[in-house]
């Protein structure tokens, strides 16, 4: 699954017809300029400090998305930059790393710092990041193609290491922008794609059993169309120490209708989340796959190697060659 | 933290006004947000009138922050709000089904018409249930607006869909097999 | 034609040990290596050994004398086989003559027919024998007695130099491996001394005892690397495993990724976050990481890949060296994707080529793919150390950030600038953040596929690398004792090699000049951008002889696709595994000056 060479359709906005505001990249957004009733129209501080969807908007970036109207991503855009207004998290100290496809367009949307890399290579990206600088709060976004098939293999190392992480799939079953391929999350006898007309006759990934399987500490399910319990999610996810898995229902509009359905399909999973393994084993038999809540949860210990903050002294040393690095040397010398 | 229960109800003036301001808020953000996904799917029309709607969003926000004035609200977490649906009565669904690109002006109003008929279904059950007879009278007052509200708009919707009687044909039809 | 007669290297011996598994020859080679630099010598140790794990047949190759040790050289002076189990498999890399000396323990049985062959006196000695008669005695240690008697190294060194390698294996391992060794010693018949002994020198200078993967992995630290995300892999590793426990010693880090498809990936997420960040790998791994390599170029994100590189294409031989990733350095990355390839000259020159690749990436905000090869990681030289530079290390923020371009009102991370340099934030910076892409972009980093951003990023990313000034280092220019300012008046000519080659190839040059010629040697450290015009200037109206270890030719190509090279250039292109020696390249240069129509009165 390539990025197709017509695809970006992102631009900057031009000016709304209405001139209404909007939230500036890296800039607090201002509400509306006063018409009639100058002070009615400034929300308070006070208000500001209490209105999720008005804290939100300084999350927000000024580019339009790309998604088709409909799409379940919107819920999540919605959902996450509440949770960030929610856990009051500076925007200069987050980073949300994607892949490619639909939902990997998610970083531009939002106004911290970004980074939309390889095709299935996110969660590598991130570790490197949150190595490298541990005190950020690292997300990671994709969908299901992405986290799941060309980056298999990286979704069960992440898992494994434990890299406080938070990693959210909005799965909707489908390559979108390759325009509607099965992926592993696709029934096996779902033949509405060209290139599998006959269905892909494989069995399912089952994304929650394999994330325990492989060593997850958080898992969690969320519906994109129930964005207020999905806020609910992230928060407990980014706040979870360790990886934390939220694989999240995100219908497509275009290349799965029928997923319309899941709106009556989903249901509140049992009351508490599982806290071993064998618990948690015996609710991934019973799951249904349209089970909402935290699914897993387990404190172990959390993958900590990190980068030190690098201070002037160390660069100092280092220019005057005096300090570990010229004991390291020193280890050399005959 | 959990998510309230059901049966929970409006406690205070103060725990009102945050939902007021909230649900506002969410309907501004959210045809703000179909507002830009409409023009970069070429339907200015469309975009046009979910701009004029964030407009009015905005402006139902700014009344009830100044009916709030200095009075300290609640801080409540995202999942936190006592709604009767899964998230702000205008918050808007993202799924909705009659969310298309192509989607006409008389779906639009159609769209902010069952949100605006949301929003007062809400406020006659606060007034019908909050604690306190204070907050009662003024989700009453709310509910009263919220007719107002939609009132205009089945006005609005009635002219236009005299003047738009066929649904927009698609075009430009996913790459599906036949 | 005849090739000019091989001159044994006066001043420099090659000694040897073989043996079947467990003999030990690596570590009689490790004590040898020690003993030189306790004489005050220098010396390059190259070792040899089968594909199993443990108990395999190995070799070492020591070759040593007062000067810098450029290559193998030609041929062995003096071999110790512990045993003959496996001669066969390093025959042809140890060439023996009649002027050598072989040192066989007749407990060993017959001599192999090559050794034979070849008309190398052989001296009996029986190291066997002699280590059972002591306690903890080893035949390698025995070995090492007589082989170091005969080079003449000082016993008093070799007895260092056990203790040095053995230390950790505690005193009566140390103590038993000196009484076989002084055994050893008196084996030796004065009569077949190679050198005269010299003395422990009383104020030895401080010399490097390193590897080419432990000096490619200071290069990295001194620049300021302090994050390493790496897949193991032969001959990559010793790199990565010598970095571990230094990086933890600096503040810094190294992750064992799950594939190279993650490690590259996780350089561009700690380089993002403003922590200079490399990795090492080796030709499989080179091709896994292209696409991340790409990512790093679209993105202008600062990352160091060091490809060890060995045999190929595919698993190929994967203990010997080739430079045959050249083609992959320069031409693998999709679309157009300027990038810094570099390559090591010689073992201490890994700690500054490899410093100057991390620098580099970090000034032009790119990719920088560091060539070195087994001959070079794996091997080890007591050498004179490359002094360390006392600039502020890459990844310094202040060094970043840039100034704000007086036109912009926002924040552009890829705004389009003279030089190509935009400023680059790390998250943490108010109001600078951004969403750093590889879909080509416009100056924001919003994705665009619009012609003209297009052509404008193109261009920018291009001329980053195309205006920037990279000095003298792009190549080591050698021209012997000649005075530099009439070098160029009588050039006839020029032996062209990029990276570990140059050491036979300077080696080659001293020969062909004291023959009589006017020889250029010129050692490629910068493969791209290719300094094109100071090439050609280098080169002026001399011959070229190119000279690399593939078997396609690969630098010759690049360079003539380059237009760099005159057209009556030639190649001398050999595959690995057998190392390229200098003997080869006299011959091939001295066929090519004897063909020349303007050859010398």
């Amino acid at each position: 699954m390539h990025e197709p060479s017509d695809q970006s359709l992102e631009a900057a906005s031009p000016p709304r017809p209405s001139g209404k505001p909007q939230a500036q990249r890296g800039k607090q957004a201002q509400p509306t300029p006063p018409a009639r009733e100058p002070s009615a129209r400034q929300p308070s501080p006070r208000h500001r400090a209490s209105i999720p969807s008005l804290r939100a908007q300084i999350y927000k970036s000024h580019i339009k998305p790309v998604w088709c109207p409909g799409c379940g991503h919107f819920g999540v855009l919605a959902a996450l930059t509440k949770t960030l207004a929610h856990l009051e998290l500076p925007p200069e100290r987050v980073a949300v790393v994607s892949g490619i496809g639909c939902s990997s367009r998610l970083p531009a949307y939002l106004a911290v710092h970004g980074f939309h890399g390889l095709h299935g290579r996110a969660l590598p990206l991130a570790a490197g990041l949150k190595s490298a600088r541990p005190e950020l709060t690292v997300i990671v976004a994709g969908g299901d193609g992405d986290g799941f098939s060309i980056g298999g293999n990286h979704f069960l190392h992440a898992c494994r290491r434990n890299q406080d992480l938070t990693y959210i799939v909005m799965d909707n079953e489908v390559y979108g922008m390759t325009k509607g391929q099965a992926s592993p999350t696709t029934q096996p006898d779902w033949c509405r794609s060209k290139l599998t007309p006959q269905g892909t006759g494989i069995r399912r990934f089952q994304p929650a059993a394999i994330a325990l399987a492989a060593g997850a500490s958080f898992i969690a399910r969320g519906f994109a169309g129930a964005p207020a319990g999905l806020t609910r999610l992230l928060a407990a996810a980014i706040e979870h120490p360790g990886f934390a898995f939220v694989h999240v229902l995100s219908p497509c509009r275009t290349f799965r209708p029928e997923q319309q359905h899941w709106k009556q399909q989903v249901h509140p999973c049992e009351l508490e989340p599982a806290q071993d393994l064998a618990q948690a084993a015996a609710l991934m038999q019973r799951d249904d796959g349209m089970a909402l809540g935290i699914l897993f949860r387990q404190r172990i210990p959390v993958y900590a190697a990190g980068v030190a903050p690098i201070t002037e002294q160390a660069l100092r040393q280092i220019a005057a060659h005096s300090g570990a690095l010229a004991e390291i040397e020193a280890e050399l010398c005959r | 933290m959990s998510a309230p229960s059901p049966d929970a109800v409006i406690e205070s003036v103060a725990e009102l006004l945050a939902h007021a301001l909230e649900l506002e808020y969410a309907s501004k953000a959210h045809y703000e947000q179909l507002a830009d996904s409409m023009n970069v799917h070429h339907n200015t029309a469309v975009a046009d009138l979910f701009c004029s709607f964030a407009t009015l969003s905005a402006d139902h926000a700014a009344a009830v922050a100044a009916r709030a004035g200095d009075t300290d609200l609640p801080r409540i977490p995202p999942w936190g709000f006592k709604w009767l649906c899964p998230d702000a009565p205008e918050g808007g669904d993202c799924l909705d089904p009659a969310l298309s690109y192509g989607m006409s002006t008389v779906q639009a109003l159609e769209v902010a018409l069952h949100n605006e008929r949301r929003s007062r279904a809400y406020y006659a059950h606060c007034a019908a249930s909050a604690a306190l007879p204070e907050a009662r009278r003024l989700a009453a007052d709310m509910a009263a607006e919220a007719a107002e509200h939609i009132a205009l708009l089945e006005q609005m919707l009635a002219d236009e869909r005299r003047r738009h009687r066929d649904t927009p044909d698609d075009l430009d039809p996913p790459h599906v097999p036949a | 034609m005849h090739p000019p007669a091989l001159r044994p290297t006066a001043s420099q011996l090659a000694l040897a040990v073989t043996g079947a598994g467990g003999s030990g020859a690596v570590t009689a080679g490790l004590i040898l290596l020690e003993a030189v630099a306790a004489a005050g010598l220098q010396g390059l140790l190259r070792r040899s050994a089968g594909p199993q794990i443990r108990g395999g047949e190995s070799a070492a190759l020591l070759r040593f004398g007062p000067d810098p040790v450029l290559c193998a050289g030609d041929r062995c002076d003096l071999l110790a086989a512990l045993d003959w189990d496996n001669h066969a498999r390093f025959a042809d890399e140890i060439p023996l003559d009649k002027a050598s000396l072989v040192l066989a323990d007749p407990a060993a049985g017959a001599l192999p027919d090559a050794v034979v062959a070849s008309g190398a006196k052989v001296r009996h000695m029986e190291f066997r024998a002699n280590a059972r008669q002591r306690s903890g005695g080893r035949a390698n240690m025995v070995a090492v007695g007589a082989l170091g008697a005969l080079a003449g190294l000082p016993l008093r060194a070799l007895l260092d130099g056990a203790a040095r390698t053995l230390g950790a294996k505690g005193d009566a391992v140390v103590s038993g491996a000196q009484a076989c060794i002084g055994a050893g010693h008196a084996l030796a018949d004065p009569a077949d001394l190679l050198r005269e002994t010299c003395d422990i020198d009383p104020h030895p200078r401080v010399r490097w005892h390193i590897n080419g993967n432990e000096a490619a992995g200071l290069g990295a630290l001194r620049a300021g690397v302090r994050f390493v995300a790496a897949y193991p892999i032969t001959p990559a590793s010793e790199m990565l495993e010598w970095l571990a426990p230094r990086l933890e010693r600096l503040g810094g880090t190294l992750l064992q990724a799950e594939d190279e498809l993650a490690s590259v990936n996780m350089l561009i997420g700690s380089a993002f976050g403003g922590v200079p960040a490399l990795t090492a790998t080796s030709g499989p791994g080179l091709s896994l990481m292209l696409e991340g390599i790409g990512l790093a170029v679209a993105s202008e994100t600062p990352i160091v890949v060091v490809d060890v590189m060995r045999g190929g294409p595919s698993t190929g031989i994967p203990t010997k060296s080739e430079q045959s990733d050249l083609n992959a350095a320069l031409y693998g990355l999709h679309g157009d994707a300027p990038h810094l390839v570099l390559a090591a000259l010689d073992i201490a020159d890994c700690t500054h080529t490899v410093a100057w690749a991390v620098r580099l990436a970090w000034r032009l905000q790119t990719a920088a793919i560091v060539l070195s090869d087994q001959s070079l990681g794996q091997s080890r030289a007591v050498c004179e150390p490359v002094a360390p530079d006392l600039r502020r290390p890459a990844g310094d923020a202040t060094a970043l950030r840039g100034p704000l371009l007086a036109s912009d009102a926002v924040y552009r991370r890829y705004a389009v600038t003279a030089d190509g340099i935009s400023p680059m934030s790390v998250p943490g910076e108010t109001g600078r953040t951004y969403t750093a892409d590889g879909l080509e972009h416009d100056p924001e980093g919003t994705p665009s596929s619009r012609a003209a951003d297009h052509a404008t990023q193109l261009d920018k990313r291009q001329r980053k690398l195309m205006t920037f000034d990279f000095g003298p280092d792009w190549a080591e220019i050698l021209d012997g004792d000649h005075d530099p300012a009439q070098a160029d008046a009588g050039l006839r000519l020029c032996l062209l090699s990029f990276g570990a080659l140059r050491g036979a190839v300077v080696e080659a040059a001293e020969r062909l000049r004291a023959d009589g010629w006017d020889v250029r040697s010129i050692a490629l450290r910068l493969l791209a951008p290719l300094q094109c015009e100071a090439l050609r200037a280098a080169i002026g109206q001399a011959l070229v002889l190119v000279v690399e270890q593939n078997h396609g030719a690969q630098l010759f190509h690049y360079l003539h696709a380059e237009q760099a090279l005159p057209a009556a250039a030639r190649s001398l292109a050999r595959p690995g595994p057998l190392p390229l020696r200098p003997g080869e390249i006299v011959a091939a240069a001295a066929q090519l000056l004897a063909e020349d129509p303007h050859a010398r009165a």
